[in-house]
């Protein structure tokens, strides 16, 4: 097993959105999907995962509809609505770069200054 | 945003079925992770128990889902009116108190609000409203020497600079014809009373002479038939009318039938074409029209003066005009004085005039009328008064509610401990007062609108009957609303900030009650008192400012004797008689009337004594260089004595001052002093443009109203005068009252086409003009003493609460030997910073706001000593007594009692 890191703050939404960018989830496989595109790493405490996805819905970013599971229940599942997917390019496009610039800013060496 | 609340509209309006996807949407997650642990090698118990743990708190994540929606406030708010309503029906008599309170404070400011937009704020229901002027001229000419014999609507006593809105109506013509500033220019009649003859009966109605273009340039349309239109003004076209929505209803009952119908008015037969759409009731705010006619061919039935529309003379049109879009006010108005100009050089109204008057333009989209003026005023002071009656009622309750708390605080201490927050608690509080005022104020407005149709007649004057469109419109209810939510917000504040800050350890480890002085508690409450004083002082002073000016009315000296009078007016005018024969119809009805049993003696003059109408004419004595301005009362024989007017020298009015015999006038002694006492008898004087004989000098009387002190006046016999309407006056033996319906029957019997109005006795008459004085003594006075009421109970409640909690202290003193004098003082003593400082301030309130009042006085200054004097001392001795009550209990508290308790 890979060693596990905790969610920065503030990127859960980030990851939601991503997750259901490669295709419409329910509540449990938005969780499967992050786990698997982090290789495991990353955890997500699984109860504050539904007011998230609830805080997106109510922005607009995501939309839901009720349809039936892979084991024939009656589940939720989240797509991402146009502005959810602005929004993911827009927040991934941050990310990159103030971690682009935080990588750079920890590999400065003395010589360097 | 727009998808947010979409979002939370859709979650609030489906709540149930919100909360049941929720369970099952994490029921579906726990299931698939049991599912999962299952898979691993768990029993399904442990697995289940697993997946359980692993998603944490399941009501915290819930609760954290609804918040995520916008739910959560929601939530509370909802819990917190639960609370409230649970609360308030706990304490039945205190949750009617507030809302009895609230409901009366809330409903009296949206009553009179609903005048004040009826008056004040509301457009007339025409196209563009804010596109129609009055025209409007000025003149600096004070003399009016200018004007002189020219016939206007000025008021004749204003002084300089002299305003009219009445035109020639070649001037009128000429504005419409030249004019590029307007769209439309409207020349109209005043409204005016007409015989209205309809289904077999005859009526007086308002009737208003309008041009070809009134409807179509307001944009007015009609709701059954057509309106008037060009083709009906022009001389020689058939004479049609447009009815009054209301009127429709109220004569013909909405029957679609009547258009091709005839009716008479004024005794000419005329077709009706159309009725006007219903909420337009012409365009003098305060009176509803009931019947429009074409101006050119119908004037003559109106008026009854040939050449009118051609005379530079008769200046008794009004204009209305519509402004082009784009042009100014001043542009329109520059080029308004040169068209006028031009027309009275090229026509002269008189053969003098020197100075040519300057054009104003009156805003009009609220009407044409002098109704603003005259009841603005009294609708500002109503409106600050209801104010001052919604603070102290705000203030009250807030007393009340405060006093709540303090017995709920260890309740309130409790649940801070337990992990309420102090913001929650305020909201609390504050949700309980609005609730108060949400029920208050639904059935205070309800209220208002249930007795919205009986507040006209209180503001009406004299006879006239004020028509005031009171529909509830959105201006009103968001008012209304207003009020209702500031209330609850003004009730809620000071008692959701004196939520306890900390220190919970000390409220619930002290006992209920300890040995404290004075706290911050008992400030705010003392503030209150500080507010229901001062704002109760305003209200008795402005009460016993109003009560004195009905009293000083009713006590003034009228020099005639108003008892055992009846009256009613008759205007055989309307019928199209004129000369002999109308004078005849006047002595033939006042011989009828005369005969009736119980009248002693009968008369009859042009207008009845008080009655706000007079006519004034200029006249010319031998000897005196300028002429005196009298007012000029037409009578027949016997009015000074069935009036009471005493005749001083010389002799009454006799039957045979007629048409042909030489003109003779009786003065009053006022004006008989002023050009040479008893010896003016026998003179020759110029009135008008008659020479006459004086013939008598008699007392004297108030002519036109109560409030104007009797003036010069001249008698003249009635038959010696053009036509007019006639007041007939009878005096009676018994009640004059009694006499009413007889009259009634006698007249519509003998003269059926001749309606008589006004019928009343002149006592009534009386009442009718000081209605508006009476109405502010009795409103002020009642608001006044709820208000001093209230301010004692406040006072009352703080002394009574501080007493409770003081009772350890006193308990101690009075053991410790203090007398029951002494602890009586103790008590007495908080109250009186309170009561000092808010007499004093209140007292300076009134010094200033009586002002605002001075001219709705009569007799006696806005800042009259006496009644200063006598209202700080009512409400000093009624908080004496307030304060008295629990200051005596405090003293006969047993201190053996009180201190075993501890």
């Amino acid at each position: 097993m890979p060693p596990r890191a905790d969610l920065v703050p503030g990127t859960l939404d980030l990851l939601i959105l991503k997750a259901v960018s490669l295709g419409p989830l329910h509540g449990y496989g938005v969780l499967l999907r992050i786990e698997q595109i982090s290789g495991g790493t990353l955890l997500v405490e699984q109860g504050a995962l539904y007011p998230a996805l609830f805080r997106l819905e109510h922005r607009g970013l995501l939309a839901s509809e009720w349809g039936v599971s892979d084991n024939n229940r009656r589940a939720k599942f989240y797509r991402l609505t146009p502005a959810g997917r602005r929004q993911l390019k827009e927040e991934t496009n941050g990310w990159n770069r103030s971690a682009a610039a935080i990588a750079a800013a920890l590999d400065a060496r003395s010589e360097e200054i | 945003m727009w998808a947010r609340v979409r979002s939370w509209l859709g979650a609030v309006l489906r709540r149930d079925r919100l909360e049941t996807d929720l369970s099952d949407e994490l029921e579906f997650h726990l299931q698939l992770r049991t599912d999962h642990w299952v898979r691993q090698g768990l029993t399904r118990q442990e697995a289940a128990r697993r997946a359980r743990l692993e998603f944490g708190g399941i009501d915290k994540h819930t609760e954290a889902c609804r918040e995520s929606l916008g739910l959560r406030l929601l939530d509370e708010f909802r819990g917190d009116v639960r609370y409230a309503v649970r609360q308030l029906r706990r304490t039945p008599t205190f949750a009617f108190v507030a809302i009895a309170t609230l409901a009366l404070a809330i409903g009296a400011n949206a009553a009179i609000f609903s005048l004040v937009n009826a008056v004040l704020l509301k457009r007339l229901p025409v196209a563009s409203p804010q596109e129609l002027r009055q025209i409007a001229w000025v003149s600096n000419d004070s003399a009016g020497s200018l004007w002189r014999g020219v016939w206007y609507n000025g008021n004749a006593t204003e002084t300089t600079p002299r305003a009219a809105t009445s035109f020639s109506y070649r001037v009128c013509d000429r504005i419409r014809r030249q004019s590029a500033s307007f769209s439309s220019v409207l020349c109209l009649g005043h409204v005016e009373q007409v015989n209205i003859g309809a289904g077999g009966r005859a009526v007086l109605g308002q009737g208003q002479l309008v041009p070809g273009n009134f409807f179509g340039g307001l944009g007015v349309t009609a709701a059954v038939g057509r309106t008037i239109d060009a083709g009906d003004d022009a001389p020689g076209r058939p004479p049609v009318a447009v009815l009054g929505y209301g009127f429709w209803e109220r004569v013909f009952g909405t029957d679609r039938s009547v258009i091709g119908k005839t009716i008479a008015v004024n005794g000419a037969t005329v077709t009706v074409v159309g009725v006007a759409a219903p909420g337009f009731f012409g365009i003098r705010p305060g009176t509803e029209t009931d019947v429009f006619l074409p101006l050119v061919p119908m004037q003559p039935l109106v008026y009854d003066e040939p050449g009118m529309l051609e005379s530079a003379r008769h200046w008794g049109w009004l204009v209305l005009a519509r402004l082009k879009p784009g042009v100014s006010d001043e542009q329109a108005r520059g080029e308004t004085e040169a068209l006028l100009r031009a027309e009275v050089r090229d026509h002269p109204p008189d053969a003098t005039v020197t100075d040519l008057p300057r054009i104003r333009l009156d805003e009009a989209g609220r009407g044409s009328d002098q109704l603003r003026g005259r009841l603005g005023q009294p609708l500002r002071v109503l409106m600050l008064i209801v104010a001052g009656v919604l603070l102290i009622a705000c203030a009250n309750i807030a007393g009340l509610v405060l006093t709540r708390m303090s017995a709920r605080h260890r309740e309130t201490a409790t649940r801070l401990a337990i992990g309420a927050s102090r913001g929650r608690l305020a909201r609390q509080v504050a949700t309980e007062c609005m609730v108060l005022a949400v029920i208050g104020g639904s059935i205070g407005i309800g209220l208002a609108l249930g007795i919205r149709r009986a507040l006209p007649p209180l503001l009406s004057e004299g006879s006239e009957i004020l028509h005031l469109d009171l529909s509830a419109d959105w201006v009103v209810i968001a008012f209304s609303t207003i009020v209702c939510l500031v209330a609850g917000l003004a009730c809620g504040l000071l008692p959701a900030l004196r939520v306890p800050q900390t220190g919970l350890a000390p409220i619930i480890a002290r006992p209920a009650s300890s040995i404290t002085s004075a706290s911050p508690r008992s400030l705010v409450g003392r503030t209150l008192v500080v507010v229901q004083v001062s704002v109760s002082i305003v209200l008795l002073v402005g009460a016993g400012l109003f009560v004195k000016t009905l009293l000083n009315l009713r006590s003034e000296a009228l020099g005639f004797t108003p008892d055992h009078l009846l009256v009613f007016e008759m205007n055989g005018t309307l019928n199209g008689l004129k000369d002999t024969r109308l004078k005849d119809l006047y002595e033939r009805t006042l011989n009828e009337v005369a005969r009736l049993p119980g009248v002693k003696s009968a008369s009859l003059s042009r207008w009845g004594l008080l009655s706000g109408n007079a006519t004034s004419d200029a006249l010319l004595v031998p000897g005196l260089q300028a002429p005196i301005h009298v007012d000029v009362h037409l009578v027949l024989p016997g009015y000074f004595k069935t009036m009471g007017i005493p005749v001083l020298v010389g002799r009454d009015i006799s039957w045979s001052d007629r048409e042909q015999a030489t003109p003779v006038i009786i003065v009053n002694q006022l004006l008989a002093r002023q050009i040479g006492g008893a010896s003016s008898v026998g003179r020759t004087v110029q009135l008008g443009d008659v020479h006459a004989q004086i013939v008598g000098i008699v007392g004297d009387a108030r002519f036109a109203e109560l409030r104007a002190p009797a003036r010069v006046t001249v008698y003249v016999p009635f038959r010696q005068h053009g036509e007019h309407v006639a007041t007939f006056v009878l005096r009676t033996a018994g009640d004059p009252a009694n006499l009413i319906p007889i009259v009634e029957k006698t007249l519509s019997r003998s003269q059926p086409d001749v309606p008589i109005s006004n019928l009343r006795t002149q006592d009534a008459q009386i009442d009718t003009a000081v209605r508006q004085e009476r109405l502010f003594a009795n409103l002020v006075s009642g608001f006044a003493v709820l208000a001093a009421l209230l301010a004692c109970l406040g006072i009352y409640g703080t002394l009574a609460s501080s007493v409770s909690r003081r009772t350890p202290e006193i308990g101690l003193r009075v053991a410790l030997g203090a007398d029951r004098l002494s602890v009586t003082w103790l008590i007495l003593r908080e109250s009186i910073a309170p009561v000092c400082i808010g007499m004093a301030v209140g007292l300076l309130l009134a010094f200033w706001s009586t002002q605002l009042i001075a001219s709705m006085l009569f007799g006696l200054m806005p800042r009259d000593a006496a009644t200063f004097v006598a209202a700080a001392s009512l409400l000093l001795a009624s908080a004496f007594v307030a304060a008295w009550v629990p200051a005596r209990r405090a003293a006969r508290l047993d201190p053996m009692k009180v201190l075993r308790c501890e």
